[in-house]
């Protein structure tokens, strides 16, 4: 495949400013077919508000967003959810009085439309992914009564019930335990070999290490490495950002 | 056992007397414009508290048809639900983008904008009220043709919220209510639905206005557009259960079969049940009598002291 | 004629300002909307009518009584009421406030009759002559009481530990509490002040124009339009909002006719709602 071909989500400049605060400047990002792109940088490097650009939660001051080499800068968020972007919030949003099975059906009749998706078909599907994602005997427990990890999970579902080509996991593993993360990676893998694309945003070095293809890192809003995870995590800004200047000195390769 | 009331309700006619009747039908519209207000302010999480501008607009519609369009009453009301659920759908697209206190003082303000708006306006005579034909019916009759006119509508009504509910229309209203930014990124066209709901329960409301005007034969601006009727809704569908199908019709009942009684043998109190029973509703069971009786766990009054507890500062 | 109009709605909007200060104030520090406020200045207004025709007592003198009355019977409404709904959902305060409202109507009605009333002072007409424009005295004097007890709440709220502990709460109220204050009666007081305010309107609103029990909820209505025009988390809101409202409508009025009234106010509300919801200088909520 070409370069071209390659590529499902392209950013070009993307630039966020509020008032007086710029968000995001110039960052480009390039998120390939069947890929896992780890997005990392200190807190308040912008990287939500990157994910809110793409997902159009947030409008774009400047620079544009590709998917599958179409511009969908403007385009509403439930727009760009029905072409095959899904998203996860960092501080979940489960629908809270619908049962586990009703919150992952939403996303299977609202979401990428393949088919005509009722709501019998919708409930079916969402009884596939339920079990994909281990939620099994939650299915019909009212979402506001699960635990942390099962919220976490119940957001992964929605977004793969919406029959998505490109998901942004938005710090899934936050809050999890070790042995939670050590699934949530293998979930994670499982879901690319789907074939669907992924850019996870995470503070988990481990987790990050562990699933992710290629790295980009945002410092201050602007992006600093982009590359495989041994080259980005040995690059010396990305340490400096991290750790401080002291420390850049001190890094063990 | 839905069917059972049902059946008792359309028995009802031929065993009370025309007064009962009548206030049986006042019950009858009193549940649809709280089942309505349900759809936006229940399912969709919007609390209005302009409903009652549907009532209105279906009441003025239905004597502008009559009078100077002479058309008949059935045309009438449903060209009065269309007009109020067209209104609904269209000032609900701005006015939907507010949330919270915003959105319900917007609709006050809708309300009232209105009403002076009808005041103003010369095909409605402005503040002198208006007219409507007298129906051709004897006395009998029309009582009994508006208790089954009201109850129709309103068993069409839910018939329509039952099959709404179980649609993607239906998840979709709630997916908003639960949380409206995952609602926006699953796929909902928020704006739309939103809308479409406002809309959906103007034009029911709209039709019960129009029963209304056509039974009372004569009506003014104040009282079809008063706010105080829309607050009654509201409470109505909140004792009664919020969210719940049959909920606003068994607060409608309960409410009004209350203040009735009150206003018969305990005038001065009556006047101030409204304030008091909406104080006591409020602090003590804000979930509603219908929750009460569908599965809590506590009952009694560990449950009321609980809900003060989980509200207090 | 134009600077008769304008000067009208001057001295109108300066109490609209006044009456909108107590539940800007109330709707910013607790995010409670008071749908009752109508009837507090209903209230206020009716204590100055009885004091008036019971004692002889001038209304501009009953004044701080009028206040004190509604101070105690608002914080005692807040602290004992409002307070055990607060953190409920937005519209079960909304209900409550209603059920409020519903209530001390009714009672008015229920002891003071329907009857439309009037505060009928000896100097009511005497007038004076500006810019071409007739301007009656006590119109001025309750413009001029209007801006000058919302300054003496912008001194209590910038200056008084009260004041401060206040505006601590409405901005950080977790924060609030830890540092020990006592916030169910911030709240409290916050609300008591709020109606005293209304209560204060009611008062000026006696001497100028009629009243009866049911006077109040039209007022409500335009205390919100005040507000929202004006927009929440400042003093100087309900004052740029008042006097905007009430050079609107004296204009409105004067071009379209006195029933126009309310259709200026209402459609200058939602179209404010609709593409300015902060208001003009609100801030954050």
């Amino acid at each position: 495949m070409t370069e071209q071909q390659k590529a499902i989500l392209v950013g070009k400049a993307l630039t966020k400013q509020f008032k007086g605060l710029i968000a995001n400047d110039q960052v480009d990002f390039t998120l390939n077919k069947g890929e896992i792109l780890g997005l990392i940088g200190p807190n308040g490097a912008g990287k939500t508000t990157l994910v809110n650009m793409i997902s159009g939660s947030l409008s774009i001051t400047s620079g544009d967003v590709l998917f599958k080499g179409k511009s969908i800068k403007g385009l509403k968020p439930y727009q760009i959810g029905r072409l095959g972007i899904a998203r996860t919030y960092q501080i979940v949003k489960p629908f809270a009085r619908m049962t586990v099975l009703e919150n992952i059906a939403v996303g299977a009749m609202f979401g990428r439309q393949t088919k005509k998706q009722g709501v019998r078909r919708a409930l079916d599907m969402a009884g596939q992914i339920v079990s994909f994602v281990g939620l099994e005997k939650l299915k019909n427990q009212q979402a506001d009564q699960l635990s942390v990890a099962s919220r976490k999970r119940l957001e992964i579902a929605k977004t793969l019930a919406m029959n998505p080509e490109v998901v942004l996991f938005d710090e899934v593993m936050s809050g999890l335990n070790s042995n939670e993360i050590d699934a949530a990676v293998v979930l994670i893998h499982q879901i690319r070999d789907q074939g669907i694309s992924i850019i996870v945003i995470e503070h988990v070095m481990r987790a990050i290490k562990a699933i992710s293809d290629r790295l980009f890192v945002l410092h201050h809003g602007e992006k600093i490495a982009e590359g495989p995870p041994a080259d980005v995590l040995n690059n010396k800004e990305v340490i400096q950002a991290y750790l401080g200047k002291r420390y850049q000195q001190a890094a063990i390769p | 056992m839905g069917i059972a009331v049902v059946a008792v309700a359309a028995a009802l006619p031929f065993i009370l007397n025309n007064f009962t009747l009548r206030t049986a039908t006042d019950i009858l519209i009193f549940a649809i414009l709280a089942s309505s207000w349900n759809i936006i302010g229940g399912y969709t999480g919007y609390a209005s508290f302009g409903n009652i501008v549907f009532f209105g607009l279906g009441a003025y519609t239905t004597a502008i048809c009559m009078t100077t369009l002479g058309l008949g009453f059935f045309p009438s009301m449903v060209l009065g639900g269309l007009l109020s659920g067209m209104y609904g759908y269209l000032v609900g697209l701005p006015i939907l983008r507010l949330k919270g206190h915003y959105f319900a003082i917007a609709t006050l303000g809708l309300a009232e904008a209105t009403k002076a708006l009808v005041q103003n306006l010369n095909i409605t005579e402005g503040n002198s009220g208006m007219y409507l034909p007298i129906p051709d019916f004897s006395i009998d009759a029309s009582y009994r043709f508006f208790y089954f006119t009201s109850l129709g509508v309103l068993l069409i009504m839910l018939l329509a919220t039952h099959f709404i509910l179980k649609s993607k229309f239906g998840y979709g209203l709630i997916a908003i209510r639960e949380d409206e930014d995952a609602a926006d990124s699953i796929g909902i066209n928020t704006t739309l639905f939103k809308s479409a709901a406002f809309g959906l329960s103007g034009f029911f409301s709209g039709f019960a206005g129009a029963i209304y005007a056509y039974q009372q034969g004569f009506i003014k601006p104040e009282p079809v557009f008063a706010v105080t009727s829309t607050v009654k809704m509201i409470v109505m569908a909140v004792f009664g259960g919020i969210g719940s199908l049959w909920g606003p019709t068994i607060g409608a009942i309960t409410i009004e079969l209350i203040t009735t009684y009150l206003r018969d043998y305990f005038l001065v109190i009556h006047t101030l049940f409204f304030g008091s029973i909406i104080i006591l509703a409020i602090l003590f069971a804000p979930k509603g009598i219908y929750d009460i009786f569908t599965g809590r766990k506590k009952l009694g009054i560990v449950y009321f002291l609980d809900n003060i507890r989980k509200n207090r500062v | 004629m134009l600077t008769q109009v304008i000067i009208n709605g001057l001295l109108k909007g300066g109490l609209y300002a006044l009456m909108a200060m107590g539940m800007s104030m109330i709707w910013g520090v607790m995010n409670i909307i008071n749908i009752a406020h109508g009837s507090f200045i209903m209230l206020g207004a009716y204590i100055t009518y009885w004091l008036f025709v019971g004692f002889g007592m001038d209304p501009f003198v009953s004044l701080p009584l009028s206040m004190a009355v509604i101070f105690l019977l608002g914080w005692l409404i807040q602290k004992y009421l409002i307070n055990l709904v607060v953190q409920a959902d937005i519209f079960i305060t909304l209900l409550l406030t209603f059920g409020i409202e519903l209530l001390i109507n009714n009672l008015a009605l229920v002891f003071w009759t329907a009857d439309v009333r009037k505060v009928q002072v000896g100097y009511g007409a005497a007038n004076f002559q500006f810019l071409g424009a007739t301007v009656p005295y006590v119109r001025l004097a309750a413009f001029i009481m209007a801006l000058l007890i919302s300054a003496i709440l912008f001194q209590l709220m910038n200056r008084s530990r009260v004041g401060r502990a206040i505006r601590a709460t409405s901005q950080e109220l977790d924060a609030a509490k830890l540092s020990g204050v006592r916030v169910g009666n911030i709240y409290a007081s916050t609300f008591a002040i709020g109606t005293s305010l209304a209560a204060a309107a009611g008062t000026l609103w006696a001497i100028l124009f009629p009243i009866s029990p049911t006077m109040g909820g039209i007022l409500t209505l335009k205390s919100f339009v005040v507000t929202i025009i004006g927009g929440l988390g400042t003093m100087l809101g309900p004052l740029v909002g008042g006097l905007i409202l009430g050079i609107a409508e004296a204009l409105g009025t004067n071009w379209f006719g006195s029933t126009y009234e309310n259709l200026i106010s209402f459609v200058i509300f939602l179209v404010v709602l609709i593409f300015m919801p902060r208001g003009i200088l609100g801030s954050r909520r």
